[in-house]
């Protein structure tokens, strides 16, 4: 058993929470927003019943990996692993989750869709503009996203072991002075119908799985230059 | 044999040195006591050793090669630490289910012996645990490891007088079992002194003393005795320390042998913990030598 192996699975040691919990959150979300579609289905269209309560999984998993730097690496580095090898077995961990929930996230889209959106015309898995041709597309349609939110986490982590809180304050406003100084540019140059344009015009897959890609990958490589010098 | 060393190793925060010109060698098959006050700078150079900080300046080798990010050397080292954190959704069993993963030697029967031994719950969640509870799970961690080099940084915190001597017991019959490479970092010095057999004292980022524990308790007595014939005796010794009672003087000495034609003076040996608290206070400025009752004069 190879050692990158072996930190995988110290990371789900106790498998029933590392794994079980993203879909007990989903799974409330879900019963939530069923319960109230449920409620209100006599003044809700039943076009009108779409749901974001999908993102929950998604935000449990930036949180999951988040904690995976603040607390498994200070335990693994104090358990003589090395940066290079947790760090190739977060990411392993990230893509096996990454797999695991988008197969269950596509199951639940085929019952959603066999059930007529569990009796209630629902549409809580099968969202309409995360549509694809092929089921291997859809497929990353859900997979590649969990990719992305989990290296933020990652990375948000390694910065916060890194610089502390100030390193991540510093962060997360740079990123969001960047948005508004790209918004306050495209008001200025009336950019905004060309941005809507592109937005509309891409396809769901080049939208969630395409670009959301790139991101992760240029994550997870800044995440491990940035972690090549932490300390516990 | 050296199985690690630190040769002339510096580490800045900014203006702070938090070790200066560090060098010393841990050698194989001994158990070495790392003394020193809070903020010397003992886990600074453990963090070091084990790749877990990085030197300023200086070479570092363990098993012949630099530790940092390196496969081959850290599989064989194991670092307890007194703040080693645990994910909060282990509770004990986890924690050792993850080394016994990641050590070669892990030794299951016996860290399950350990266990009853602490009295440690295995089945509840690491941030239930007492201090001293979470201080067990290093320690059982750290000794079930048998990692050919172990360095316990202060694992005691929060564990009663019985439960501290459960470990040194355990620790040393293990030890003569399985012989290996241990540091034991601590400012409980009295309750260390039997098992220690090298000495490395730091102090403010400096190595003061690194010698074979046996040879450093012979290397100084205190004589008592009328001032006097305690001066006579003195004349020529480094002091390390001095008290003065009335007529009556007490003085520690380094290098002195005990002179047995003289009636009037007493010698006794010098414990290891007076011994390091002497030496860092005399490295400290001597301002305790020459007071009057020894107690003044706090840094």
């Amino acid at each position: 058993m190879s050692l990158v192996w072996r930190v995988v699975r110290i990371q789900f040691v106790n498998w029933l929470m590392a794994l079980g919990f993203p879909v007990l959150i989903l799974a409330l979300a879900f019963l939530g927003n069923v319960g109230v579609f449920a409620v209100i289905s006599d003044v809700a269209p039943p076009e009108g019943r779409i749901t974001g309560g999908m993102v929950s999984i998604y935000l449990t998993l930036l949180i999951a990996h988040l904690q995976t730097m603040t607390q498994f690496f200070p335990f693994a580095l104090g358990l003589s692993v090395t940066r290079r090898v947790f760090f190739a077995a977060t990411s392993m961990f990230i893509l096996g989750q990454a797999l695991l929930y988008s197969v269950l996230l596509y199951g639940m889209r085929l019952i959603e869709e066999a059930t007529n959106g569990w009796g209630l015309h629902v549409r809580f898995f099968g969202l309409p503009f995360m549509e694809t041709s092929n089921p291997v597309l859809q497929l990353l349609v859900y997979l590649v996203p969990f990719l992305f939110l989990s290296f933020l986490g990652v990375y948000t982590g390694i910065v916060l072991k890194r610089w502390g809180a100030f390193g991540v304050w510093t962060l997360w406003i740079g990123i969001a002075a960047a948005a508004i100084a790209l918004a306050v540019l495209a008001t200025w140059r009336g950019w905004w119908p060309a941005v809507g344009r592109f937005f509309t015009e891409q396809s769901a897959f080049s939208l969630f799985a395409g670009y959301p890609f790139i991101l992760a990958v240029l994550l997870a490589g800044l995440g491990y230059l940035t972690l090549r010098r932490a300390t516990a | 044999m050296a199985v690690a060393r630190m040769h002339d190793v510096t580490k800045r925060y900014g203006d702070f040195a938090a070790l200066s010109g560090v060098s010393l060698g841990l050698a194989e098959n001994r158990i070495h006591g790392l003394l020193g006050r809070n903020g010397a700078g003992k886990t600074t150079i453990m963090q070091i050793l084990t790749g877990q900080n990085f030197a300023t300046t200086g070479q570092v080798e363990v098993f012949g090669e630099h530790p940092y990010e390196n496969e081959r050397v850290l599989r064989n080292v194991c670092f307890i630490k007194e703040a080693q954190r645990y994910p909060d959704i282990f509770s004990v069993r986890h924690a050792f289910a993850a080394a016994r993963l990641l050590y070669p030697n892990w030794d299951q029967e016996f860290a399950e012996q350990l266990t009853a031994e602490f009295d440690l719950p295995v089945k509840r969640n690491v941030k239930k645990l007492s201090r001293g509870q979470l201080s067990a799970v290093g320690v059982i961690i750290g000794l079930a490891a048998r990692a050919p080099l172990t360095f316990f940084d202060e694992p005691y915190l929060g564990l009663d007088a019985v439960a501290r001597h459960t470990f040194y017991d355990r620790l040393l019959a293990d030890y003569a079992e399985h012989p290996r490479t241990i540091v034991l970092s601590t400012h409980l010095i009295d309750e260390v002194a039997d098992l220690i057999e090298h000495v490395v004292v730091v102090d403010h980022g400096r190595v003061l003393l690194d010698e074979d524990a046996d040879l450093l308790r012979s290397r100084a007595v205190t004589v008592s005795g009328p001032t006097q014939a305690v001066e006579a005796f003195a004349h020529g010794y480094t002091e390390l320390h001095r008290e003065r009672m009335g007529g009556f003087l007490r003085v520690t000495l380094e290098g002195a042998e005990p002179d047995h034609e003289t009636d009037s003076l007493q010698f006794e040996p010098v414990s290891l913990q007076e011994l390091v608290v002497r030496t860092t206070q005399q490295a400290g400025g001597q301002e305790l030598v020459g007071t009057a009752n020894g107690k003044g004069g706090h840094r």
